[in-house]
């Protein structure tokens, strides 16, 4: 999962930012809306973490630009102010979710999973496919009830990929989930994951559009549109 | 104990004064018709007298008899022998005396007085005389007359004093219950529409001194928001670095996540320090705790900037900037030493901080204005403050909204803080050094 997080403090940033990383995402992180907003403009997110209270021009600002131009990146705001109309505000602004300063790292977690899934419409809590089960809360993998050992890119790969059955996603959209603006990408990581995918989860599980990228083929019946 | 009323003041004080002038009309008005009423009547008597002279004969005047017992006068002839002529008849029989005084004469007969005028003609005394009492008593009736309208007035100007009171004072009264209906969170103007000219400077007072009040709940309102606001961010880093603890798998992770703690807990602590020095620092907290007066200790302002410096030496010099101090052997003030310290440490520590890049930092310690004032610079060369900055550098938490997160945004309030407190004043300019330069002037108090 890549997640641009906005936060000027650098204390609250660092920590979010290991954290994130030490689960398994991709954290680009800057410390004002500008640059946010360069950030978004250039690369895809699947969760923007936002504090309001940017120096400079807020994030509120920011998130108004963001959905004025349909840009429909899953916004958790982050924020020190926690009266009710501020909530609202947020809200009405844009943002899916609200964190108040202090949070707790676990349910910042939480919170952005929860996000992750509504924002790919599932439902429910993992991301199921021809009986391979993944849980983004446990970050575990089963195929046919057995766990199967991933790589944490390997992980990120799949998770890409399963929470949009059918959408073709280039090698470079695939690099994006794996790699953070600080990391130098390897020329041919991408098909290495997904060979290491394939032998672990059987061959036909992800499909290649020649030039064009990978995908998990739809099935006829999701389990999340049942 | 609240004084006595208005109204019943201005009762008690007014109608005294109304009878007093009461009495003095009847008095005056008594006497000046009592004068007057003599006047004409000793004109009649001399009249009636002179005429019953030229008449010569001898007349019984012809009164009807219900009239003659109105008739006051009295009338009396005699001749040069002494035998009585003529004597009126009156109602109350009176007799004058036989002997008379020609002329006018005050005389007193079976107690009453009379007023008498007597004349001689032709061998005849003729006397016409008439009791003092008639005069008296048309003068009474007179005064009498002139006190009813007053008498009658009396009670009405008593109820129109006590309803003009009345209606003077409401205001004063809704003004009161205005106050009464108010806590401390409703520090807003009293109205003073349709005051009374004397209430209103009151009014107007407790007004100024609402607003100073509302403006000093204000500033404090705003500082504990503010401070709890700041505290906020810190409080939030120190539970996502315990949480990043308590998640380390090996032992790299966990030193690390160890030291970031230890780096929140010393901002915590030290933005606490910071607040607590502004807030023993501003003003409100000098006047709420009545110790508006400085410590008047001997503080050696040189001493202070050496040490201030040597304790923000090795910050500088991790930075690589390196600090020096011109400053004369000792240079004596009073005042806070504590507060002195922070002084100059913040100011050190905010041209270490934002003299970003820079490489020297220059203390001096001088006396100015022919030693009246103590005055301290500190120079640096970094990119310095943009004039139209330099005035909201001073606000709490400024350095934060701009995103500055290494320090706590409360230094340049402190050192504007208690160079206030010590009379003082603090100025930002563009140093010779290319970057900020912050002076403070500190007056230097004679021993007192």
């Amino acid at each position: 999962m890549r997640v641009l997080l906005t936060e000027d403090d650098r204390m609250i940033g660092h920590a979010v930012q290991t954290a994130l990383r030490q689960d398994g995402c991709v954290v680009d992180w800057v410390r004002d809306a500008e640059s946010a907003d360069a950030a978004l403009l250039s690369g895809s997110f699947d969760l923007l973490l936002l504090d309001l209270g940017l120096p400079g021009r807020d994030g509120i600002s920011l998130l108004r630009e963001l959905r004025a131009r349909r840009d429909a990146t899953p916004v958790l705001v982050i924020t020190a102010r926690d009266a009710v109309e501020d909530r609202i505000a947020g809200l009405d602004a844009g943002a899916d979710d609200y964190l108040v300063k202090p949070f707790d790292l676990d349910e910042l977690a939480a919170r952005m999973r929860a996000l992750l899934r509504r924002s790919a419409g599932h439902g429910t809590a993992y991301l199921e496919h021809r009986g391979v089960r993944l849980d983004p809360g446990t970050r575990e993998v089963t195929r046919h009830g057995k766990p199967v050992s991933l790589s944490p890119r390997e992980y990120a790969v799949l998770e890409a990929l399963l929470l949009r059955p059918g959408v073709v996603l280039s090698r470079a959209q695939l690099e994006d989930r794996l790699y953070g603006w600080s990391e130098s990408v390897e020329s041919n990581a991408v098909e290495v994951y997904i060979h290491g995918l394939r032998r672990k989860l059987g061959h036909d599980m992800i499909q290649n559009v020649r030039g064009v990228g990978y995908f998990v083929p739809r099935e006829a019946t999701a389990p999340d549109e049942a | 104990m609240p004084g006595a009323s208005i109204r019943g003041r201005l009762l008690m004080s007014l109608l005294p004064l109304f009878i007093a002038a009461e009495i003095a009309t009847g008095v005056v008005s008594y006497r000046y018709v009592l004068r007057e009423s003599h006047q004409l009547f000793d004109y009649h008597l001399q009249q009636m007298a002179l005429s019953l002279r030229d008449q010569g004969a001898v007349m019984t005047p012809p009164v009807p008899n219900e009239e003659r017992e109105q008739f006051d006068f009295v009338v009396q002839i005699w001749n040069a022998d002494g035998s009585k002529v003529y004597l009126s008849q009156t109602r109350s029989r009176a007799r004058l005396p036989d002997r008379a005084t020609l002329g006018f004469a005050d005389v007193v007969t079976d107690g009453e007085r009379w007023r008498v005028f007597s004349t001689l003609a032709r061998g005849r005394v003729i006397q016409v005389g008439q009791p003092y009492q008639v005069r008296e008593r048309i003068a009474a009736a007179a005064a009498m007359r002139s006190l009813t309208p007053l008498l009658v007035l009396a009670p009405l100007v008593a109820i129109a004093i006590w309803w003009l009171v009345g209606r003077s004072l409401a205001p004063v009264e809704r003004v009161a219950s205005d106050l009464r209906r108010r806590d401390e969170r409703r520090l807003d103007p009293v109205s003073d529409e349709r005051l009374p000219a004397e209430i209103e400077p009151m009014v107007r007072s407790l007004n100024g001194l609402l607003g100073r009040l509302q403006q000093a709940f204000a500033a404090q309102r705003a500082f504990v928001a503010d401070a709890a606001h700041e505290l906020r961010t810190p409080i939030t880093a120190l539970k996502l670095q315990a949480g990043l603890l308590g998640r380390a798998r090996d032992d790299a992770q966990r030193a690390d996540a160890l030291a970031q703690l230890h780096a929140g807990i010393d901002r915590s602590a030290h933005l606490v320090d910071q607040l607590l020095t502004l807030a023993r620092n501003e003003p409100q907290a000098q006047t709420s705790q009545a110790a508006n007066v400085l410590p008047s200790a001997q503080v050696d302002l040189a001493r202070l900037a050496r040490d201030a410096a040597a304790e923000l030496q090795t910050i500088a010099e991790a930075r690589g900037t390196t600090i020096t101090v011109d400053a004369p052997q000792t240079l004596a003030l009073r005042g806070d030493a504590n507060a002195l310290l922070s002084l100059v440490c913040n100011l050190l520590d905010n041209a270490i901080r934002h003299g970003a890049g820079g490489r020297r930092i220059a203390v001096s310690v001088a006396f100015a204005d022919a030693g009246g004032i103590a005055r301290l610079i500190v120079d640096d060369d970094g990119p310095g403050i943009a004039a139209e900055e330099r005035e909201r550098v001073f606000d709490r938490f400024y350095g934060r909204a701009t995103g500055d997160d290494a320090g706590s945004g409360l230094g340049l309030a402190i050192v504007r803080a208690v160079a206030e407190r010590h009379g003082g004043t603090v100025e930002l300019d563009e140093s010779p050094l290319g970057g900020l330069r912050a002076t403070v002037d500190l007056p230097v108090l004679s021993q007192s």
